[in-house]
């Protein structure tokens, strides 16, 4: 049997690189890639909601970074359409 | 010294220091991260990062308080960046006096059940939010009322207009309130007053998702 506390260090671990990627990983001019660094970051949150037992919230925030993933795509294919490099 | 209360479990109270210290350096990360960045949708990209911090700050408490409070401070953060990248687009657009495409998606919306049977997936769904109530219900039935918006508009069929919705949303809010007070002031109606918000509660998502619909059909109608 593992120990407990290991899920919650992977998920700080993961939380931690998914930060770092998301600000100087490789390839982050390219907004897309950026955006989905994120999820790494996120994947590692819900490591850690996991070993607390927040079913609920765990759920929700799968769901909702889906939806900010689909946000940011749509912002961002907007914004190229115009050509703009804001 | 901290302060902890005895239904939280030891092994909660041990992660709390490695747990806040994952989030301030999270935070500091995100932060130093929008502060060297000049493009907005970059900085826009790294707030997701610092309200993920927030979560960790939020589920360190370990306690069913914690989950209460995660779940609105998730849907804030999808509020506030849907309402962010808003802003920008229009910013943008009136800028370089370019429009763009609505849904930038290679998507059309001729689905064979957009035709067939939308008037009874339509009742099936208001009939279920309305049975059962409360947020979810609101939710369910909102969906069907999109659903419709959506089906009628990919036939090229016009819109019935419900003109004052705010009006419906007004009156939902004025029952949810009654019924909250009622709890306080006569504990003997609970059923009542239970019944009271959580109809409140249903008219007024469903109205707002309602909302979102006539947003898009008026969207499209500008094009």
């Amino acid at each position: 049997m593992f120990d407990l506390s290991i899920w919650l260090y992977a998920g700080i671990i993961l939380a931690i690189l998914g930060s770092i990627a998301t600000v100087i990983g490789p390839g982050v001019k390219d907004p897309i890639v950026r955006t989905f660094n994120t999820e790494v970051a996120s994947i590692g949150v819900s490591l850690i909601l996991l070993t607390y037992n927040h079913m609920l919230a765990l759920m929700t925030l799968v769901a909702t970074s889906v939806v900010i993933v689909l946000i940011l795509l749509r912002a961002i294919s907007r914004l190229e359409e115009m050509g703009s490099d804001a | 010294m901290i302060v902890v209360p005895e239904f939280v479990p030891a092994i909660f109270a041990s992660w709390y220091v490695p747990a806040i210290y994952a989030g301030i350096i999270i935070a500091f990360i995100g932060l130093i991260g929008i502060a060297i960045q000049k493009r907005d949708i970059h900085i826009l990209i790294l707030t997701d990062i610092v309200g993920l911090a927030m979560l960790i700050f939020v589920a360190a408490v370990g306690t069913d308080l914690a989950e209460a409070l995660i779940l609105p401070g998730l849907v804030v953060e999808l509020a506030e960046i849907l309402a962010i990248s808003e802003i920008l687009i229009s910013r943008e657009m009136r800028k370089s006096n370019k429009q763009s495409s609505l849904l930038p998606l290679p998507m059309v919306l001729d689905m064979e059940i957009m035709t067939t049977a939308p008037n009874f997936l339509v009742l099936v769904l208001l009939a279920f939010g309305a049975f059962l109530t409360g947020f979810t219900g609101g939710a369910v039935a909102g969906g069907g009322i999109l659903l419709y918006i959506i089906s009628r508009k990919s036939r090229g069929l016009p819109i019935a207009e419900i003109e004052g919705i705010g009006g419906v949303s007004g009156i939902a809010w004025c029952l949810w309130i009654i019924g909250f007070v009622l709890f306080f002031i006569a504990p003997d109606l609970w059923l009542l007053s239970l019944f009271m918000a959580a109809c409140g509660l249903v008219l007024k998502v469903a109205s707002k998702i309602g909302l979102i619909g006539a947003m898009i059909r008026e969207e499209y109608n500008r094009e």
